[in-house]
């Protein structure tokens, strides 16, 4: 189906990965993720990108499709999407033989899978900010540029016209040792958005009310009986090079991991019992001293 | 001569003012290729690259800060961040001849032996592109790097034989947790099947991580210019409006910050309740560690969106302060969290557990635990409120 006219398609990318929140996740002694005992879920910032494919949904009546690159398990992370966004199509992109990807080649199966999405029309991407357990955010911008999309990073508000196919989109750039700037850019379809943390979709009309609560409705009847709406896709079907991905495919290994060696101490603290009142005041006389400026430590 | 030569780092600036981080990438970069040209007698350089508009002067002062030659690209389209244009022409830089040939010998260049980027909301994007475009490898939030001749065994790359790498970046970077550092390589390809090199070994630098060098205006470098090529479809990317935000979290203007970790998890919600208590009793800002903001608790809407925010968490990927008085409630003391606070003034530190790192980086450590040892202060500092102020 062409997007000629008025027709919007959309694809999400997400990912599946460690529960960081309480009462799921599980550390190690040394402080590091206990990966077996950690529950996965859908990403957080995956899960705002979904909330931003809803929003073009709610707002443009846009088709919208989800992928993830990952095992099998990880089809759990395309149905926890599908309720956020209502997604028409899920698609799990899986092979052994991605197994090791560093984003380069992560990106390149992501963009074959993005390419089968309405037969290649697919007129805006959404990403999220990073995962929380590789935490680069790199993959989205690489998928961006191997599909040939205007890559937008860090967008927390967007708008397409649907007439003159332009988005408008409002982005925030920290300059570290500056200022941060709201951006207000526009390009032609089709784009990669990369949604920031902070992102809040809003709906203003009752029409766009209405067309939320009946897109949130359908969208927990399909998550109940996602597997209808799932395909499955391996390096065949998707038309890969089998050496552009997993371990062949990418330029990065991990060399080591070691534990970071411990600092010298930089202060020497004086231990206070914190039930002692005595000592407590003497901290909080200090603490006034600091403050007023009268001793420079 | 190698096909791989030199340093490039990719400048960040706002309207000719360098960003610190692109300072820092510099000195960085000094020390490294210094070190690099004794170990292997070669005379390799630090290429700063900057795109903007009126950047001359930009470039004559990277050179103080370091760089052996800049390249750089000047146009009205140029004179803001877009990633498109951006990638286009730092690829066209990175692969271009003809502009080393200004400062060494080319006869066998084919691309930057490394490359730098700021891991920041323009680095962290751009460097993606640009790698992705050059088909190489890149690691993002590097804090450490050394370069070595590595003997590597690994299962694909060299089929599980010891194979040599030299002049192999080595990056450094922390994971989630603040206690592990993973060293990533990009290694050359060998495998003549698939058709790629993989130059430059790029990666994003943590900003605020490594020392500028002391600029030294006597220092000499070549500047060479780069006249890019646009394709008029690139350019219906427009910035409309660009408007300057100040964060509703505001470190610079307090003389106090409180910051609290994952030690409120016993109750979060009164706990958190309790360290804004103490921020509103000596005006602090309030600060949160990193793992705060993945929102880790289930707490009410109004503790959710005012303070597990990416906004207030200090360290390294978040913001730098340095305030009189600095107490860490329940803070572990991650070294990604200590590079945001070192430099405070006075360093109280309430923590159960005496073993925590944080107590090498407080002057004073409360042991104990927050529910008990808050409480106490809040008395104390109502109490001795105003003997001070009389004082005064």
């Amino acid at each position: 189906m062409a997007t000629t006219t008025k027709d919007l398609n959309v694809a999400v990318i997400v990912k599946l990965e460690p529960d960081f929140s309480e009462g799921n996740v599980s550390y190690n002694a040394d402080g590091t993720l206990n990966r077996a005992e950690t529950k996965s879920i859908l990403g957080p910032h995956s899960a705002i990108a979904s909330n931003a494919a809803f929003y073009a949904k709610v707002k443009y009546g846009a088709r919208v499709a989800v992928g993830t690159m990952g095992p099998p398990i990880a089809e759990s992370a395309l149905q926890q999407a599908q309720l956020l966004c209502d997604a028409d199509e899920l698609h799990l992109y899986s092979d052994r033989i991605f197994a090791g990807a560093d984003t380069l080649a992560t990106a390149e199966v992501l963009k074959a899978g993005i390419s089968k999405v309405e037969g290649g029309k697919v007129d805006v991407v959404f990403s999220g900010h990073r995962a929380s357990d590789g935490e680069t955010g790199q993959t989205g911008p690489q998928t961006a540029w191997k599909l040939g999309y205007t890559f937008l990073g860090n967008v927390i508000d967007y708008n397409i016209d649907l007439e003159s196919r332009l988005v408008r989109a409002k982005r925030l750039i920290s300059l570290q040792g500056f200022y941060d700037i709201i951006e207000e850019v526009e390009a032609p379809l089709p784009v990669f958005i990369s949604i920031d943390p902070s992102y809040n979709a809003f709906f203003n009309t009752v029409s766009q009310r209405l067309a939320f609560e009946k897109y949130q409705k359908e969208a927990r009847s399909r998550a109940e009986n996602y597997k209808q709406f799932l395909k499955v896709l391996n390096t065949q079907q998707l038309g890969i090079d089998p050496k552009l991905v997993g371990l062949p495919g990418s330029p990065t290994i991990v060399y080591k991991v070691e534990r970071i060696p411990k600092a010298k101490a930089s202060r020497k603290a004086e231990v206070i019992d914190g039930t002692n009142r005595d000592q407590i005041a003497r901290v909080v006389t200090n603490m006034y001293e600091v403050l007023e400026g009268m001793v420079i430590k | 001569m190698s096909k791989y030569q030199h340093l490039y780092v990719v400048i960040e600036h706002e309207d000719g003012m360098p960003l610190p981080v692109s300072l820092e990438m510099l000195g960085e970069a000094r020390r490294l290729i210094d070190g690099f040209n004794k170990k292997y007698s070669s005379d390799e350089k630090v290429v700063a690259v900057v795109l903007g508009h009126n950047v001359r002067k930009l470039c004559e002062e990277l050179i103080f800060y370091g760089a052996d030659a800049v390249i750089y690209a000047d146009s009205p389209e140029l004179r803001y961040r877009r990633n498109l244009i951006d990638t286009k022409v730092i690829s066209q830089i990175a692969r271009s001849r003809e502009v080393v040939a200004e400062f060494s010998d080319t006869s066998e260049f084919v691309k930057p032996r490394y490359m730098f980027f700021g891991a920041d909301s323009i680095g962290r994007h751009l460097s993606s592109t640009v790698l992705a475009e050059l088909e190489s490898g890149l690691a993002s939030d590097i804090n450490k790097l050394v370069i070595e001749d590595l003997e590597i065994k690994h299962e694909h790359k060299t089929k599980g034989q010891a194979m040599m790498y030299e002049k192999t970046l080595e990056m450094y970077r922390p994971d989630f947790s603040g206690f592990l550092w993973t060293t990533i390589l990009c290694l050359d390809n060998r495998n003549p099947a698939i058709e790629r090199e993989y130059h430059p070994q790029a990666c994003s630098i943590i900003p605020g991580v490594f020392a500028p060098i002391e600029p030294d205006k006597s220092r000499r470098g070549i500047i060479v210019e780069y006249v890019p090529e646009f394709d008029e479809r690139d350019l219906q990317v427009r910035i409309l409006d660009r408007k300057i935000v100040k964060s509703a979290v505001d470190f610079d203007s307090h003389k106090a910050v409180i910051s609290f970790g994952k030690g409120v998890k016993d109750s979060p919600e009164q706990n958190i309740k309790l360290v804004s208590d103490l921020a509103k009793e000596i005006e602090a800002e309030v600060g949160i560690s990193l793992p705060i903001s993945k929102k880790l608790f289930p707490v009410s809407q109004g503790i959710n969106s005012t303070y597990m925010i990416p906004d207030r968490v200090i360290g390294t990927s978040g913001r730098k302060v340095a305030p009189l008085l600095y107490i860490a409630v329940g803070i572990s003391g991650a070294m990604q969290h200590i590079a945001g606070m070192k430099e405070s003034g006075f360093v109280v530190a309430i923590n159960p557990d005496e073993n925590s790192p944080i107590k090498d980086e407080c002057d004073v450590f409360i042991r104990g635990r927050m529910e008990d040892v808050i409480p106490l202060l809040l008395e104390e500092l109502r109490k001795q409120r105003p003997t001070i102020q009389v004082k005064k």
